[in-house]
């Protein structure tokens, strides 16, 4: 007994110790609190966190490297597929790309229904950031809610496009598929009822007490950081930065409509709240314009353009995704398949901010200012192909891989 | 915008342009840009053409993107970190060297980003994918 004693003893100074200096706690990669795999070295000092380190590469698959092996017409396909969220935009963003390689400018049409995808696709991303916030908050009523809603989204996407998540929608000089006259009234439809529902969530985010106690004043980060790191989305424009290229550098139909751009000044995680729930409210306003405009537009969707033989050239492109802005470069080679592809995703651009937002912090609203970057790691860590056992079949030439062979043969 | 004087223009496009300068001028050219009041990096490119390696840095400037391209020889790929000027580079940066292998002299923090600390480094070299699948 009184040994457990002395050992209790020492284990209470020890507390004690530990309380007084810094120490570092592991989350992830495989965490509850994290809906991607990534790690974060979170450095406390009690519950107040001191310094913050992210580690990603957790869900590296070598996407770029992949593009340079596929022709045009297949990377529209692997491009689709970087994030499950926003798949959409990258199409877009990466038919730009090649459109500017070509030179080509699509038809009108095809602008607009790029657009109304691009905005669909924006609420049902947004939709779902506001459920998976309300979920870590412990909200989860809310969270069912706004989750339940976002079903219409995905619906009205799987009547337009087929398919709920990567819609297979655009392609190099247009868009596959066309809005027919019949399918306009019930997205009039089903928009209207979402846009009273969004009101309605913005009253309860706006106005509850437990939210408004959380979300106020937590995470915040100053314009200054926003703007020296980089920063890009929504999370730039809840700190004060105007910066939307939508705005900046119009793309699809976006400077041939009226919308406005959201912006907050408080830079904290309610700021992200309301930026992004008046981004909801303009997406609707999009889509309701380019709907009216898609009646007085040709009937042409689609150039037929060849890309067999892409002429050497190099091009940039961006679009804004709904977590900010998404940039592709493309370089050809004068054959069917991309010499380079660079994708520079939302988030990748964001992590920095992590660490500014979340000093100072208590560690029970991390997974809170974490969730309200709204993070997508898949987008992030997509670069280059790892494989150590193929890595070590390419340090040997192709004679010594022979050789090897052989003389393993006449060892049997 | 003032473009002339950092480096020779070389291609220009809708709202962007692509500007080469020789790495003995880019400190030069970046510092110049930075006095112009371009505040935010964008991306930064690797790329192995084969023979030289290109790294091309997209900066932005009021919905206008200028594009920094710099030619290393692959015999000493270095160059000058530019998170001083721009913060927001530090990781692009980390990401090119692990990509490409290129030297970023003067990095904050020169670990690896998506690739584990014990990986063979350099996956977008060409050279050493020509014995695998991939050309």
């Amino acid at each position: 007994m009184e040994s457990r004693n002395d050992a209790n003893r020492e284990t209470k100074q020890e507390a004690a110790d530990r309380k007084k200096r810094t120490y570092a706690l592991p989350i992830g990669p495989q965490h509850p609190a994290l809906l991607e795999s990534e790690n974060l070295e979170v450095f406390l000092d009690g519950e107040v966190i001191k310094d913050v380190i992210v580690n990603v590469g957790y869900l590296h698959r070598g996407i770029e490297r992949a593009l340079q092996n596929r022709n045009y017409i297949q990377c529209i396909y692997l491009a689709e597929r970087v994030c499950g969220i926003c798949s959409g935009v990258h199409t877009i963003s990466y038919c730009q790309a090649v459109e500017n390689l070509l030179d080509l400018e699509i038809p009108n049409r095809a602008k607009y229904i790029r657009t109304i995808i691009a905005e669909l696709e924006r609420i049902h991303s947004h939709l779902l950031w506001a459920g998976v916030l309300a979920h870590e908050l412990g909200f989860d009523m809310l969270f069912q809610i706004v989750w339940r809603d976002r079903e219409l989204v995905m619906e009205i996407l799987e009547e337009l496009t087929g398919n709920r998540v990567n819609y297979s929608m655009v392609t190099i000089g247009g868009v596959r598929r066309d809005i027919s006259k019949a399918a306009i009234p019930r997205v009039f439809k089903v928009i209207g009822s979402l846009e009273e529902r969004i009101r309605n969530h913005m009253k309860v985010f706006l106005n509850d007490k437990i939210l408004l106690s959380r979300t106020s004043g937590t995470g915040t980060l100053k314009r200054s950081e926003a703007e020296e790191l980089s920063l890009v989305g929504p999370l730039a424009r809840a700190s004060g930065v105007h910066y939307d290229i939508r705005r900046d550098h119009p793309y699809a139909a976006y400077g041939m409509i009226g919308w406005d751009t959201a912006t907050e000044r408080g830079g904290d995680v309610q700021s992200r709240v309301i930026v992004r729930m008046k981004e909801l409210l303009q997406s609707v306003r999009i889509i309701r314009n380019c709907l009216m405009k898609l009646s007085t537009t040709g009937d042409k969707i689609r150039l037929e353009k060849n890309c067999l033989a892409v002429p050497e050239n190099e091009a940039m492109s961006r679009a804004e995704a709904p977590r900010g802005e998404l940039i592709y470069y493309a370089r050809s080679n004068g054959s069917d398949r991309p010499e380079r592809v660079k994708i520079r995703t939302p988030t990748y651009s964001n992590l920095l901010g992590l660490r500014p937002m979340l000093k100072g912090q208590f560690l029970s609203d991390l997974p809170m200012i974490v969730a309200s970057l709204d993070p997508c790691f898949s987008c992030t860590d997509r670069v280059a192909l790892i494989d150590t056992s193929t890595w070590e079949r390419k340090s040997l030439t192709e004679n010594e891989f022979r050789r090897h062979i052989e003389n393993r043969r006449r060892e049997k | 915008m003032m473009l002339k004087g950092i480096g020779k223009v070389y291609r220009k496009q809708k709202r962007s342009t692509f500007i080469e300068v020789p790495r003995t001028k880019f400190n030069e050219a970046v510092s110049m840009l930075k006095k112009h009041g371009l505040t935010r990096i964008s991306s930064i490119t690797g790329y192995d053409s084969g023979g030289m390696f290109e790294v091309i840095y997209h900066f932005d400037f009021r919905g206008q993107l200028v594009n920094l391209k710099v030619k290393l020889p692959r015999r000493s790929p270095y160059i000058d970190t530019i998170t001083g000027h721009f913060p927001g580079a530090e990781l692009f940066e980390r990401e090119l060297m692990e990509m490409l292998g290129v030297e970023v002299r003067g990095h904050p923090d020169p670990r690896k980003l998506f690739l584990c600390e014990d990986s063979p480094s350099c996956p977008l070299r060409k050279m050493e994918a020509k014995h695998g699948k991939q050309k």
